[in-house]
């Protein structure tokens, strides 16, 4: 509780306060506007946190992650086109309510659904990441590499529609954390010569190719295509009456988006769809669905806040990411020199505490700003292609150099951006390889832990319960759903 | 061959190629190695890549043929690579202010008077925001 206290206190700090109002701000706007995710804003700004202090980038990052699904939803009401992936539920009903003159409604709605969710996934991550801490205490590196893996399994589930893609995504990923010295022998992998990866591959140029260049080669290929805004009209709060009919949309998909949001990888698009499918499946109005139902855009409004919190519960506890941009905070993390797990709990404890405190101030922040400022934030979202992509570029250059001010960096972030982009082509979607790429190094270093305690027997870990339970989920997770289907196919 | 099946065999002779280059990773005695030595993690995290590629070819799946991609893809590319090839010449900032301009218009916008005063406008917020506020060093170019 004095941890709590503290972090909330911290809050009466100016500087703090301006980082979490700045990140609210920045991610209302960049999740309004049609291509830039709130994982594509967090990879961008991540190098300007170098030189904030752990406590202030992750007050920043943290608001901008809660921030930017709210503002996805502007979009997706008002144009049809979701800011951000986990707003593309919201506009099934959102933009039909929009089309027949209830934005401002339906924005309204967004704005207190999003608020409850998130409020009630920090909630719970303040009660629930201690004590997963509290669990993982006591694991040594056989039971890390078994999270590791079965963290790595659920990636199968992030991004596209192919597991197996998403799969061999992930292990590319891992692949790529090989690049550099090994730590145990110093021997050089994957360097070719190049001075600079004998450190291994930096992992501020790799996200900002993958997420904001290959974003704008996939603009570049969308020029022309055009969408049309529908009015806003007045903002307002939702009616008392609108309130009652969605509370147990509300209160469903907050606690399914926080569940959600806890599995490793999966993320606040899935938390979305699956709260909607969920809101639809127990609402008296199904037949209202598609066409312009309130509780359409309550439920995964609730869901896709709610899981950020929820998110943050394996990130911060055990140093495994619950999602894509909890995976680029996770790098920001290891770049600020903090080493994410347990151990954070008893060393770092208000670092973890001002993240909370500052994650619950930006959801009542943009509940204040979503309803006052949502017709400025929605022409911000209007920015033309030709504005906003090459500004996007020149950001990203600034970014990918200012850490190390070297441009072999921007190379690296150039390079990737293609390599994103044929990825996103072929059906690979880069947030699993991501996933990977932070996860890569502890897969490697508690295997090879493991291994020497175990006297080189990949047999250890049978005797090891835990260990053994997660091999056994990661199976579930991987076989289950084929097998499952196939069970169905052949009555 | 589809598009999935192209994919799948691009990524097994990815995966192949750079397992030969583990052949080529210094080797160090088993003293130091303890059984586990730099290329064996890579090679697992290979195999395992390869079986994964294998899986997905022969897995049936729609796969329609993918369309083609539009040359302002690779237009957009190549400023890229231009803005990259302009820096050591000019420095950073002035190739920020042309590719700025210069894909601006590429893309569409013919309103040159607010193209060129947005396109000033960003890089002086970079200059003074980076390079006079965090003191970050630019490329200046060869005429600096």
């Amino acid at each position: 509780m004095e941890h709590f206290l503290g972090g909330m206190a911290l809050l009466l700090d100016p500087y703090i306060l301006w980082v979490v109002f700045a990140g609210t701000v920045i991610g209302i706007v960049v999740g309004a506007l049609p291509g830039i995710s709130g994982s594509t804003t967090t990879a961008l700004l991540l190098p300007f946190t170098i030189t904030m202090g752990p406590i202030p980038a992750l007050a920043f990052l943290g608001s901008i992650y809660c921030a930017a699904n709210f503002g996805g939803s502007i979009t997706a009401i008002l144009v049809n086109s979701p800011g951000d992936p986990s707003a593309s539920a919201t506009a099934f009903d959102g933009y039909p309510m929009a089309q027949r003159g209830e934005a401002g409604r339906a924005l309204g709605m967004s704005a207190v659904a999003s608020a409850i969710g998130g409020i009630f996934s920090v909630i719970v991550l303040i009660v629930a990441a201690p004590l997963l801490a509290r669990v993982a205490y006591s694991f040594g590196p056989p039971e890390y590499f078994a999270l590791a893996v079965f963290g790595l399994s659920m990636v199968a589930m992030t991004g596209g529609d192919s597991s197996i893609k998403n799969l061999i995504a992930g292990a590319f990923g891992v692949l790529l954390a090989t690049v550099g010295q090994d730590l145990t022998t110093g021997v050089e992998r994957y360097t070719f010569g190049i001075h600079s990866f004998s450190d291994g591959i930096e992992f501020i140029p790799v996200l900002i190719g993958l997420f904001a260049l290959a974003e704008l080669f996939e603009q570049a290929a969308q020029l022309g295509e055009r969408t049309v805004a529908a009015k806003l009209g007045a903002v307002r709060l939702p009616s008392w009456q609108d309130i009652k009919d969605c509370s147990k949309a509300i209160g469903l998909s907050s606690a399914l988006g926080t569940f959600i949001g806890i599995l490793p990888a999966l993320g606040a698009t899935t938390a979305a769809m699956i709260a909607y499918v969920e809101t639809k499946r127990w609402s008296k109005n199904k037949a209202q669905f598609g066409k312009g139902a309130i509780e359409g855009v309550a439920g995964p409004e609730a869901a896709n806040n709610a899981a950020v919190g929820g998110a943050m519960v394996p990130t911060l506890a055990l140093g495994i990411p619950g999602s894509t941009t909890t995976a680029i905070i996770l790098a920001g993390l290891i770049v600020q020199g903090v080493r994410p797990g347990p151990h954070l709990f008893t060393e770092q404890p208000l670092l973890l505490y001002a993240v909370f405190s500052s994650m619950l101030l930006a959801n009542l922040l943009y509940l204040v700003l979503g309803l006052g400022f949502a017709k400025v934030f929605a022409r911000i979202s209007m920015v033309p292609a030709p504005y906003l992509w090459p500004a996007v570029f020149v950001l990203s250059v600034i970014g990918a150099y200012a850490p190390n001010q070297a441009m072999a960096e921007v190379w690296v972030a150039i390079a990737f951006g293609g390599i994103g982009f044929f990825m996103k082509r072929y059906g690979f979607s880069p947030a699993p390889l991501v996933i990977g790429l932070v996860l890569g190094k502890m897969v490697e270093e508690t295997l090879k832990q493991s291994l020497l305690i175990f006297d080189l027997s990949w047999g250890g870990f049978l005797g090891r319960p835990i260990a053994l339970t997660l091999f056994g989920l990661t199976v579930l997770f991987l076989l289950g759903p084929s097998l499952l289907q196939r069970l169905r196919g052949k009555p | 061959m589809t598009p999935t099946r192209a994919a799948a065999a691009a990524v097994v002779a990815i995966a192949v190629a750079l397992f030969a280059a583990t052949f080529w990773f210094e080797q160090m005695p088993e003293g130091i190695t303890r059984g586990f030595g730099a290329e064996l993690f890579p090679r697992m995290v290979l195999g395992a890549i390869a079986a994964l590629a294998v899986l997905l070819a022969i897995m049936p799946a729609s796969s329609p043929p993918l369309p083609r991609i539009p040359p302002m893809v690779w237009y957009s590319g190549a400023s890229l690579l231009a803005f990259m090839a302009l820096v050591p010449v000019i420095g950073m900032l002035p190739a920020m202010f042309v590719f700025l301009v210069g894909v601006g218009w590429m893309w569409g916008e013919r309103r040159r008077l607010l193209l060129v005063v947005s396109s000033v406008g960003l890089t002086l917020a970079i200059w003074a925001v980076f390079v006079k506020g965090f003191g970050i060093q630019l490329p200046k170019g060869l005429f600096a």
